[in-house]
């Protein structure tokens, strides 16, 4: 089965869109992600993988409201296409079918 | 919490991203750090905030970014395709409105045309003597005289035959002199006698001007005495052939003809050259004149010296002055004793190159050409006018017909043109136009060149052209009208927004100011001149037809060429009144004289020195007011003399009868027995200045005839039989007194016809362009005026409502111009001591005039429109 490969940070990125459903946008993500994984990411980088993913069609995108702490500019929010939550769940199914392949006992234990 | 407003990131960062960040990117990102940042300022501070906000922008700065958006379609405007249409549409749109081509056409190359000519007459004016290699360490010795208080009194180009030798002999810097001194000689050759004005030079003449010789040694051509180089022009005339040299030329020497031998033939020399010659002679200098010290205080020629290159023009200027003052000392005291010359001089050194435009210092005495750079000013504003005014028709023709064009620009921005492209394509149009403009200016100048040669006194021709300097000019002037035509044009047309323009009304409403203002400036500008060439005009005619205060009709003028004696003139008179046609025969002294008397005791007068005898008088009908007129009964010639009216007013006498004139320097005293009335002895240009004439033997150079009116030929036949059996060895040359008093206004007569080609050119040029634009308004207004014709209004109603615009705005160009050009011509007049009055008449004929033209242009075409069919108009929208 063939799908578009996307990277580690692209996946996350998508899925926090997911996660964040109507209010998705570059601030709002960058935040998610920061609260969500913990790990301080630039916003710019957030920017550059929203748009390559709209770019790969798993991100389809529209100019929302203005505020006025943006100075009246507009957000670009972001919802996940077909092609994306497609390709979400292929992840997920290739990840869960590796889990079930794992045998009991053979990744060390992490616990005590 | 309210946000602060002066709460914000800072400006760098901000305009560093707004200049990187790609467009389509822009609103988002820089909303999102906005916002970021507005969160900060409340959480860390405006400090920390601003850091992190530049932190961020900074952060963008990566290729994603930066990349634009590529347009879908976007058509370089240099595409070959994109190309050709601008090409098909400007020559479609030439050929659709032949009209208004050829006005703008027509226009530009004239204006063209002129401007062109004058760069021509400019590089030519400036290009004067560069020839020379010896340039630019040539130099001509001149000199400057003060008053006693140290003011200045006059300079003077001209020196004598001592400072060359003398100052190169103390100076070293001074490699080289040689003077140049004309005089007027008669040449034999071919059994015809001829004056000439000749040029005698020292031997080194050929090494320190340029003047390439055909045959001859330049080195020893004028070496030797009674040797001659003469232009290859004369060779031809007197030897049909240009190998003349050791053939024999005879040049008259006191009573008798001596020959010379021809050691040089020398090339044509260039018309932009301040010494021309035909004949060379070797100046020879009598060793007596060179011991006579007081030589210093002779002023006839031009000495020219050649400096070392590295030569300090001030320090020599300082080393001259002190050789003149101790070789000089004596001298000096003598002339402020004998001659009461109490004026300082001192000398100085101009460069050859600026002498030709130098009006303080002029070529002259046997150095010709001299010119006023004024006339070169003046001639460089009449052809930037023209060539403004053309411009002016372009720029105001093109907006007017941009209206037309509105759906093709509206047309072209909405399948994807941008405002760039529309600009480069309506610049493009323009250069086109002005190129075809450019290449009838060429026709132009090659019609027109020989009218401008004789209107501004040179031999250009069309070759001059081709000078890589000139041809840049010429091209700079051909891309700066280009642009000034199609620059304004351009940069509207490009702006009209597409949905007015492909909305069937739009209409270019607005007041056009710029239009109106541009149609005040030409007519400004064209009843400006015409008010010029008016008043040239009638001061011309004032000038010709002013009474003299003499009669100048049916007198001819004989010149003996030399000085001859009253016995010698006696017989030629006698002979002369012979034949019945000659009335009276009256001898005088050929030229102007000017010396200076005391009168009173102390007082000196300068005046004009005129020896005449007892027929002077009455053949030119000037009263004697008082006294009597010289006669043969009294021994006037060294008693008496006669003085004009200005002379008396000048001495300050109440009774001039019996008072004396002294002579002091020659010791001779003479009474007045005559007044003379005030005649205009010079020119109009002068104001009549003090006259003495004399009876004193000696110096009568011509004589005046009085013929009997209508018996020219047979008058003239007996003149020229009786002068050539009493004079063989003297050149025959008459003239008429009238014509050659018209002769004296030919610089006003150049101005005259200067003037009226500009004003016709000018008022031509503005015209057209009112056609062009009144043509345009009455299209406009076709649907207008169809309707107003339905409803009754007349022919004569559409006529006034369509021409009373224009002829508001040129009767507001008047308020420009009128005063402007009362104040130059006021300027102009104060030249004349006897000058017409400024009459208001000639503003209202101006006025007239120039409605009257507008008013015909622009009544052609709207009796056109106001004779149409308003069915025709009003059938289809």
């Amino acid at each position: 089965m063939k799908r578009t490969y996307l990277g580690e940070f692209e996946e996350v990125v998508l899925l926090t869109v997911a996660v964040l459903g109507e209010g998705a946008y570059g601030v709002a993500i960058t935040d998610e992600l920061d609260r969500q994984t913990g790990r301080s990411v630039s916003i710019s980088a957030v920017h550059a993988a929203l748009h390559r993913l709209q770019e790969k069609g798993m991100l389809s995108s529209r100019m929302g409201d203005a505020t006025a702490e943006r100075g009246g500019r507009r957000k670009r929010l972001f919802t996940v296409t077909v092609l994306g939550s497609r390709t979400l769940h292929d992840i997920r199914a290739v990840r869960q079918q590796l889990w079930e392949s794992i045998s009991p006992n053979a990744l060390p234990a992490i616990s005590i | 919490m309210k946000p602060n407003p002066h709460a914000t990131p800072p400006r760098w960062a901000d305009r560093l991203l707004t200049w990187f960040c790609a467009p389509h990117l822009l609103e988002e990102v820089q909303g999102d750090l906005h916002e970021r940042f507005v969160r900060r300022v409340t959480l860390f501070g405006l400090c920390s905030a601003r850091r992190q906000y530049a932190w961020e922008v900074l952060g963008f700065l990566q290729p994603f970014f930066l990349k634009r958006q590529p347009q879908e379609y976007s058509p370089s405007s240099l595409s070959p395709a994109m190309l050709r249409n601008y090409f098909t549409i400007a020559f479609r749109n030439l050929s659709k409105n032949k009209v208004f081509s050829m006005i703008n056409i027509v226009g530009l190359a004239i204006g063209l045309t002129a401007t062109m000519l004058i760069l021509l007459y400019a590089k030519d004016e400036i290009s004067y003597d560069r020839f020379h290699a010896k340039n630019p360490n040539i130099y001509r010795i001149t000199s400057a005289w003060s008053k006693p208080d140290g003011s200045l009194d006059h300079k003077d180009g001209n020196t004598g035959d001592f400072q060359g030798p003398k100052f190169k002999e103390k100076i070293p810097e001074m490699e080289a002199f040689v003077r140049v001194q004309s005089d007027m000689k008669n040449v034999r050759g071919n059994g015809e006698i001829k004056g000439y004005e000749v040029l005698f030079t020292d031997a080194n003449f050929f090494s320190v001007f340029s003047f390439p010789l055909l045959s001859g040694n330049p080195a020893t051509a004028l070496q030797k005495p009674n040797t001659i180089v003469i232009s290859e022009e004369m060779a031809e005339k007197y030897f049909k052939t240009k190998e003349a040299l050791g053939k024999i030329l005879e040049v008259k020497e006191g009573d008798k003809f001596v020959p010379y031998q021809v050691t040089g033939v020398a090339q044509k020399c260039p018309q932009n050259s301040s010494i021309k010659f035909d004949f060379l002679l070797p100046k020879v200098v009598d060793p007596k004149d060179y011991a006579t010290n007081e030589n210093w205080f002779n002023f006839f020629q031009n000495t020219f010296v050649v400096l070392h290159p590295q030569a300090d023009v001030t320090k020599v200027e300082a080393k001259m002055k002190q050789v003149y003052e101790s070789d000089a000392a004596e001298t000096i005291k003598l002339m402020a004793t004998k001659f009461d010359e109490k004026n300082k001089a001192g000398y100085f050194l101009q460069p050859l190159l600026e002498m030709h435009l130098s009006t303080e210092l002029p070529a002259g005495n046997g150095l010709v050409d001299a010119s006023n750079p004024m006339f070169s000013y003046i001639l460089t504003g009449i052809a930037l006018f023209i060539l403004l005014i053309a411009c002016i028709n372009f720029v105001n023709l093109t907006v007017a017909r941009s209206l037309k064009r509105a759906k093709e620009i509206g047309v072209r921005k909405v399948v994807g043109s941008n405002r760039k492209q529309l600009i480069w394509q309506f610049l493009g149009e323009s250069f086109i136009l002005s190129f075809i403009a450019f290449v009838l200016a060429l026709l132009f100048i090659q019609l027109v060149l020989p009218t401008f040669n004789q209107l501004s006194n040179k031999a250009l021709s069309l070759s001059y052209l081709f000078d890589a300097r000139l041809v840049i000019a010429y091209v700079g002037v051909f891309f700066a009208t280009s642009l000034l035509s199609g620059f304004y044009p351009a940069i509207m047309m490009s702006g009209f927004s597409p949905i007015q323009t492909l909305y069937n009304r739009f209409n270019l409403s607005g007041k056009s100011y710029l239009q109106k203002s541009l149609v005040v400036l030409q007519f400004g500008l064209a009843s400006f001149l015409i008010i010029a060439t008016l008043t040239i005009f009638s001061q011309f005619n004032y000038l010709i037809n002013k009474d003299l205060g003499y009669d100048e009709t049916n007198v001819v003028m004989v010149n003996f060429g030399e000085w001859i004696s009253r016995d010698k003139a006696n017989v030629l008179k006698t002979e002369l009144l012979k034949n019945p046609n000659i009335l009276q025969v009256a001898s005088k002294n050929a030229g102007f004289m000017a010396t200076l008397a005391r009168v009173n005791g102390q007082k000196e007068i300068n005046f004009a020195y005129e020896t005449i005898d007892e027929d002077y008088f009455p053949l030119y009908r000037i009263p004697v007011k008082l006294g009597r007129n010289f006669s043969k009964e009294f021994a006037d010639s060294t008693h008496s003399v006669i003085v004009n009216e200005a002379f008396v007013k000048e001495a300050g006498w109440k009774n001039p009868l019996g008072q004396l004139v002294d002579f002091w320097y020659n010791e001779e005293k003479y009474t007045v027995v005559g007044v003379a009335k005030n005649h205009h002895f010079a020119d109009l240009n002068q104001a009549i200045k003090p006259q003495l004439f004399t009876m004193k033997n000696g110096r009568l150079g011509k004589v005046n005839i009085k013929i009997k009116p209508t018996t020219e030929s047979a008058s003239l036949e007996h003149i020229e039989k009786t002068f050539k059996s009493l004079f063989p060895l003297n050149p025959y040359v008459y003239n008429f007194r009238d014509l050659e008093n018209k002769k004296a206004y030919e610089s006003e007569a150049k101005w005259k016809q200067i003037m009226l080609f500009s004003a016709i050119l000018t008022i031509f040029i503005s015209c057209i362009g009112l056609f062009g634009l009144a043509t345009l308004s009455a299209e406009k207004r076709t649907k207008e005026i169809g309707i107003r014709k339905v409803l009754g209004a007349s022919v004569a109603n559409v006529v006034s409502l369509l021409s009373t615009d224009f002829i508001k705005l040129v009767s507001l160009s008047f308020i420009f111009s009128f005063p402007a050009a009362y104040l130059v011509v006021q300027k102009w007049l104060e030249n004349y001591p006897f000058r017409i009055e400024i009459n208001a008449w000639v503003f209202i004929i101006t006025a007239a005039l120039t409605i009257c033209i507008a008013l015909l242009t622009v009544s052609f075409q709207s009796i056109k429109t106001a004779l149409t069919n308003p069915v025709k108009s009003l059938r289809s929208e």
